[in-house]
């Protein structure tokens, strides 16, 4: 499902994207993975982090990638820090 | 180079004390404003918070005055109350003020209204509702918000916050209150007044911990014997239930753990700054304590100023207000202006009031300042006598040389008292000077005069 959000690009391009929940899903899914995360609980995972932003979201019709990036991330923090350290910091890890 | 063109000069973001003198003061310069609100306009101070509790203990008090009328010779059995009436008595005071859904007002001055929440965007560009808007400066008065609390199960009862206590138009048998602080007793005075059963729950070993001692101590022995609080001090909420159309609350106290069962719940445990509304895209730095300023409530983006509540110093409408000024003179203006909070008085609407200004005694300690203290109870004065109340002192604290530096007052009226004595703080008047006014007779000032020459 995609919620009526638009996303400003870390560019600040313009006109905004749509957000997509099945991609931020995917990634927070990825984020898990990547910290060896078994597949279930990876799901779940993300499933609770994308219903808390998508909540966070509820007011907020126009957000930036970085704020979603922030509050992903505290989000996950809290389910698992090792993924959450993972996903702020992907571009940089090779 | 051009100079970049924004939608306005000026975004306030909210509408309260914080934000609403800044508003005013540059559409009055002729500059472009812009005021953005996402909840009721005119914030929480003329809406949720200080003007309707205000009204409310006013109608407490006066309802406690005459059913305790006997000893004067008044004949008060029968007096009663309804409860919807009184809300609504409420309202009107709301009304009234003009301050509470003020939207119109701004729109008069001049000044565009934008209902919704903002979120930044860039350092010069917020959004709300979709549209988008860009500033030359930005005013953040986002005030603050009830806390919750983490605790167990809280989150699956209906508790009411000091903000939304009185959407509940009937009374409970019982409350329980989590949090001593200066909403927490106004508000058990409110409800043990009308004969709610109130528990009153504070983590610290008194009530109002940011007072002096006494302050807490004689609030504490007022509210049991004369409301029938029960004050749990030195008391960790641990865990909510829902106990069939009940309430089950578990608490630690004196190492054990207790539990009670109460008909509602209310969470008046300090208030957070509001700060989520997208910052870092502006790059203002913050914590979850508030938005940091310098003196001249200039945030980390030389542009974006911030007042209020949001900056996390003080709580008070009067020192919003005041900040509000000093942020609109620094915005519009080169030569910048510092906020002197010199003699800010702090006031608790009990009855009888409770008023602070200046330093208090563990603030001097902390300081390691050599001081003098004197305190006079108001049971000294005639006025005691005409009104038969004998409940309250009048403390005052100087340097060495006499000067003094703070007072406590803990009065009927003391919310009036205390500005002799904020004017003595701000000035730097000794005791001596104040002992030497003739303070009218009968009058509840006169404490003020004998507390001081106790210093002279």
């Amino acid at each position: 499902m995609n919620t009526l959000i638009d996303v400003v690009k870390r560019s600040g391009q313009r006109p905004a994207q749509s957000f997509d929940r099945e991609k931020f899903h995917r990634s927070i899914y990825a984020a898990c993975l990547s910290v060896r995360v078994p597949e279930g609980e990876a799901a779940s995972i993300a499933n609770r982090v994308s219903e808390a932003v998508t909540l966070w979201l509820n007011n907020r019709p126009v957000v930036t990638s970085s704020d979603l990036r922030r509050v992903a991330g505290a989000h996950l923090h809290r389910y698992h820090p090792d993924a959450a350290y993972f996903y702020h910091h992907h571009r940089y890890i090779i | 180079m051009k100079k970049p063109k924004f939608n306005f000069d000026l975004i306030i973001i909210g509408s309260g004390a914080g934000g609403s003198a800044a508003a005013t003061i540059a559409a009055r310069e002729g500059k472009r404003v812009a005021i953005v609100e996402s909840n009721t306009f005119g914030g929480t101070s003329p809406n949720v918070g200080d003007v309707p509790t205000k009204a409310l203990l006013h109608a407490a008090q006066l309802y406690h005055s005459a059913r305790h009328g006997a000893r004067f010779g008044l004949r008060s059995a029968t007096i009663g109350y309804n409860y919807p009436s009184i809300l609504a008595w409420k309202d009107i005071a709301i009304k009234r003020t003009g301050a509470g859904g003020n939207r119109k007002y701004y729109e008069n001055e001049g000044i565009t209204t934008i209902y919704g929440a903002a979120h930044f965007l860039s350092p010069h560009e917020i959004t709300v509702n979709r549209r988008n808007y860009s500033a030359a400066s930005f005013l953040i008065a986002t005030g603050a918000s009830w806390a919750i609390p983490s605790i167990t199960g809280l989150d699956k009862i209906d508790y009411s916050t000091p903000a939304s206590l009185f959407d509940i138009h009937r009374l409970p048998k019982s409350l329980y209150i989590i949090g001593g602080g200066e909403a927490g007793v106004e508000l058990a005075q409110f409800m043990a007044t009308f004969g709610v059963k109130v528990f009153l729950a504070e983590k610290s070993s008194r009530l109002l911990p940011d007072y002096d001692q006494e302050v807490g101590e004689s609030l504490a022995k007022l509210l049991a014997e004369k409301f029938g609080v029960t004050v749990l001090t030195q008391t960790e909420t641990l865990a909510t239930e829902k106990e069939n159309i009940a309430h089950r609350i578990t608490y630690g106290h004196a190492g054990r753990e207790h539990s009670l069962r109460v008909d509602h719940v209310l969470v008046a445990d300090g208030r957070r700054p509001s700060v989520d509304i997208g910052l870092e895209n502006a790059g203002v730095d913050y914590t979850p304590s508030g938005i940091s300023t310098n003196d001249y409530l200039q945030t980390s983006v030389k542009h974006i100023y911030a007042a209020g509540d949001v900056t996390g110093r003080y709580s008070w409408t009067h020192a919003a207000l005041l900040e509000s000024r000093i942020a609109a003179n620094n915005i519009l203006r080169r030569a910048k202006l510092l906020p002197d909070y010199t003699g800010l008085p702090k006031v608790v609407f009990t009855d009888p009031s409770i008023a602070t200004t200046g330093l208090s005694e563990d603030d001097c300690l902390r300081r390691n300042l050599i001081i003098k203290k004197a305190t006079a109870p108001i049971n000294i004065v005639a006025r005691s006598n005409t009104s038969d109340f004998h409940n309250g002192f009048v403390k005052i604290i100087t340097d060495k040389k006499g000067v003094i530096l703070g007072a406590t007052v803990m009065a009927p009226s003391a919310e009036e008292i205390i500005h002799e004595l904020a004017l003595a703080v701000k000035y730097g008047l000794t005791a001596q000077q104040i002992a030497s006014l003739p303070h009218a007779f009968l009058s509840w000032s006169e404490s003020v005069r004998v507390a001081a020459n106790k210093l002279a």
